[in-house]
């Protein structure tokens, strides 16, 4: 049976691959660290390819995206369908919010930059600023909670203020899991795991700039659908 | 950002005891297998809550054990239906062949070790063992908290397919071994594939809608208007506000997942009959295309389920069309199953029945959708009894059998013994001619239930013959529920005395997954990477030795096996 003795004629046969009869047009796994002796493809305890993290938060990107879409599309039937619709002043504090989170992804690119030009302490330093500016959000969001308290407009009060709540209550949450991601790109020793430093940074990039763009989506909705 | 230290070191130290191996092992192959006894379990406890429903159908005043003891009243039937459709769709009819069978041989079968991130994916396990438990749980505590803890349940488990999803998209798009191209990638997988991309997209809408519902009761915000808002309002309001926007989230969800648990055993039936027929999957781009076609419509349709239960939404007939247009993928996916039975010298094991069983209940399941689909039509014989038959039959049964016949194929691989054959076939003929007697006259009470609405219709003596009908049913249903004991029976002798697969590959597959030892050990291939060469249908070759040529066979290994087998 070629079932069963498969496995060990394989490294025998492996050399031969480079001539392309069956092989196909298909990528070594990046990482493998096993170029050299092409004799063997036996595996290595190499880091794998970081290919899995950028796939995976694009992914991600997309789900989360489709979670928001189901609440923004709610949002919009909501309001067509029911007289009891009374809109939300928005609390002047989200411009000045917005402004911080929108100055933290130019932040977030310088520092990337500095990382590029192995300048460890201007990333360290911008990134420090860059996750000061989200927890800023964070904070702006929860006054602007208050402030909305404080005029009597609770999540019960009506459709359109309980829309408002759990936007801004979702979307922090989510900027919550960004600013961790920051925290830990910046605490973490990347000397000894599987994705370098910039990469952790870039994959964190990724997510912190769709917050970023998600969030003035949001605004724009409530701004403009109250 | 995933912590992933744990993957590497695997090999080198070799986990003991019991927690470490089973309960809290990233291992793919572990996870897998612990969804599948999940939903094992979950299996016998919903046909149980099925049996009991029917029994309250037919004499409702006997005593059951379960229902008496906690009040015999409509709330608690409804709960008992809600507890048997929650468990039969989230825990097995979801679970079972995408996280089950998924996790256990997608990462074998592109030649991976592991998935793409080990600790997420047990966390989404043990986050579907507490969606379990809340579910059971929300049927016992009889309260108003229970709906609560219900909707909770459902949220998490969203958040676990969720994650699972995300893990397995992942790991088909970058761990796939070298030589697995796309073309190359065996059925099972694209859907397995496809199903995760499509789950990614439909459980956070549900998700978003089970936050909605969930700050709706926990904080009395207004996201569904509340009974005591509707109650003030105008009749022309009431009409409209209620049920549109859960329905719209509710269904945009539903409809899609449907094709969730559909299309993962179109994988699993592709394959089966194409390795038992010993022939190649006949146009096997097509139905590749075929299962991108079921996970696009299947996401489009929402609005479909919504004139059926007489809304109107702002275009029924865009939404008809799309409904109908699902029949092309389905129609392909249909000619090829054919096509590659066509002249094939078929392998009739237990495996296969259930193949071929799982075509009949689709084709039969679907010819009753089509009734559904026509608007017109769906108006005038939609209730509740077709309803419930058709998606029994196309959804609920057709995908239990290619979770049967999937558990034939793959059993000597996950436990290195074969299941009984002759009581795999006995088990086999009379689950499917019960089904059918269930399933079938459930489909023509719902016809006669709407001649009643004429009472000098020569009809009227037919609908009499109603209550015998049911009868009929609840008998047949008892029948097929025990015949389920066989397969128990089966099941757990073959674990522990069945007869010895031997072999790595006893059924002459070609995939990866049959190139090692079963069970296959903790690091899958050994110390080789696989490296794929072929297609993964290559079978009855007219220049080879064997009817059939692994994916993992070297061009010289097949030419040499050719020369010593001349």
């Amino acid at each position: 049976m070629p079932g069963t003795t498969a496995v060990p004629d394989i490294e025998l046969v492996v050399e031969d691959l480079g001539g392309g009869g069956g092989g196909g047009p298909t990528p070594p796994p990046a990482g493998g660290g096993d170029g050299d002796d092409g004799n063997k493809r036996r595996r290595t305890g190499g880091p794998p390819s970081p290919n899995r993290y950028y796939t995976g938060i694009a992914l991600g990107i997309v789900s989360i995206l489709m979670f928001f879409m189901a609440l923004a599309s709610a949002f919009l039937v909501r309001r067509g369908t029911s007289g009891d619709w009374i809109p939300v002043h928005l609390p002047p504090v989200l411009w000045l919010n917005t402004l911080a989170l929108i100055a933290s992804s130019f932040t977030l690119e310088r520092a990337r930059r500095s990382l590029s030009r192995l300048d460890l302490s201007g990333f360290r330093k911008l990134w420090i600023v860059t996750t000061g500016l989200g927890a800023l959000f964070l904070i702006g969001q929860l006054v602007a909670w208050r402030q909305l308290v404080a005029q009597g407009v609770f999540m019960a009060s009506n459709p359109a203020s309980s829309f408002f709540y759990i936007f801004t209550a979702a979307h922090g949450l989510h900027l919550l899991g960004g600013v961790a991601a920051l925290l830990y790109v910046l605490v973490r020793k990347f000397d000894n795991t599987r994705v370098a430093l910039p990469t952790a940074a870039e994959i964190a990039s990724y997510y912190w700039h769709f917050m970023d763009g998600l969030w003035v989506f949001l605004l724009a909705l409530l701004y403009l659908g109250k | 950002m995933v912590n992933y230290d744990s993957g590497a070191n695997h090999r080198e130290t070799p986990q003991t005891g019991f927690l470490s191996r089973y309960v809290f092992s990233t291992r793919h192959k572990t996870i897998g297998l612990n969804y599948l006894w999940l939903a094992l379990f979950s299996v016998f406890l919903g046909m149980a809550m099925s049996l009991l429903i029917r029994i309250q159908l037919v004499w409702p005043g006997a005593h059951l054990p379960l229902l008496s003891s906690l009040g015999n009243s409509p709330d608690r039937f409804a709960a008992l239906t809600t507890l048997h459709g929650s468990l039969m769709v989230f825990l097995v009819l979801t679970a079972a062949p995408q996280a089950g069978f998924g996790n256990y041989f997608l990462p074998l079968q592109i030649g991976a070790r592991e998935v793409a991130f080990p600790s997420l994916n047990l966390l989404a396990f043990w986050a579907t063992v507490a969606s379990f438990v809340g579910l059971t749980g929300a049927f016992l505590i009889s309260s108003q908290s229970s709906i609560t803890l219900w909707i909770v349940s459902v949220a998490i488990f969203c958040a676990a397919s969720l994650l699972n999803a995300l893990n397995f998209s992942v790991t088909t798009i970058d761990l796939r071994a070298e030589g697995m191209s796309l073309p190359r990638m065996p059925i099972t997988v694209w859907a397995w594939f496809l199903n995760a991309i499509l789950g990614m997209l439909i459980f956070s809408i549900l998700l978003a809608a089970c936050a909605c519902l969930l700050s709706d009761r926990l904080w009395s915000t207004h996201f569904f208007p509340s009974l005591n808002f509707i109650a003030n309002q105008p009749a022309s309001v009431v009409a409209n506000a209620v049920p549109v926007l859960w329905q719209r989230l509710f269904w945009f969800f539903a409809q899609a997942e449907v094709y969730v648990a559909m299309l993962p055993c179109f994988g699993l039936t592709t394959h089966l009959i194409s390795t038992f027929s010993r022939k190649p999957v006949w146009k096997e781009r097509l139905v590749v295309l075929a299962l991108c076609g079921v996970g696009l419509f299947g996401f489009c349709v929402w609005g479909q389920h919504m004139f059926s239960s007489g809304m109107n939404p702002f275009s029924p007939l865009a939404f008809s069309l799309l409904a109908s247009s699902l029949g092309l993928p389905a129609a392909i996916l249909l000619a090829s199953w054919l096509g590659t039975l066509w002249k094939a010298r078929v392998q009739l094991n237990t495996a296969m029945l259930f193949a071929l069983g799982f075509i009949s209940l689709f084709l039969s399941g679907g010819l009753s959708g089509i009734f559904l689909v026509r608007h017109d039509l769906a108006a005038a014989a939609v209730s509740d009894d077709f309803v419930t038959g058709h998606f029994h039959l196309v959804m609920g049964v057709a995908a239990t059998f290619a979770i049967l016949g999937a558990l034939f194929f793959w059993f000597p691989k996950l436990f290195g013994r074969r299941l009984n054959e002759p009581l795999g076939k006995l088990h086999f003929w009379i689950t499917f001619a019960g089904v059918y007697c269930v399933f079938m006259p459930m489909h023509w009470l719902g016809l006669i239930a709407h001649s009643r609405v004429s009472p000098g219709s020569p009809l009227a003596s037919v609908a009499a013959a109603g209550s015998a009908i049911r009868t009929f049913i609840t008998v047949a249903i008892l029948l097929t529920v025990f015949a389920q004991g066989l397969f128990l029976i089966n099941f757990l002798w073959s674990l522990i005395r069945g007869e010895k697969a031997g072999e790595c590959n006893p059924w002459r597959a070609t995939t990866l997954e049959w190139s090692v030892p079963s069970p296959p050990p903790t690091d899958d291939f050994g110390l080789s990477d696989p490296v794929v060469y072929r297609g993964a249908y290559e079978f009855s070759l007219t220049d080879v030795a064997e009817d059939f040529v692994p994916q993992y066979l070297a061009p010289e290994q097949s030419a040499k096996a050719r020369e010593s087998g001349e």
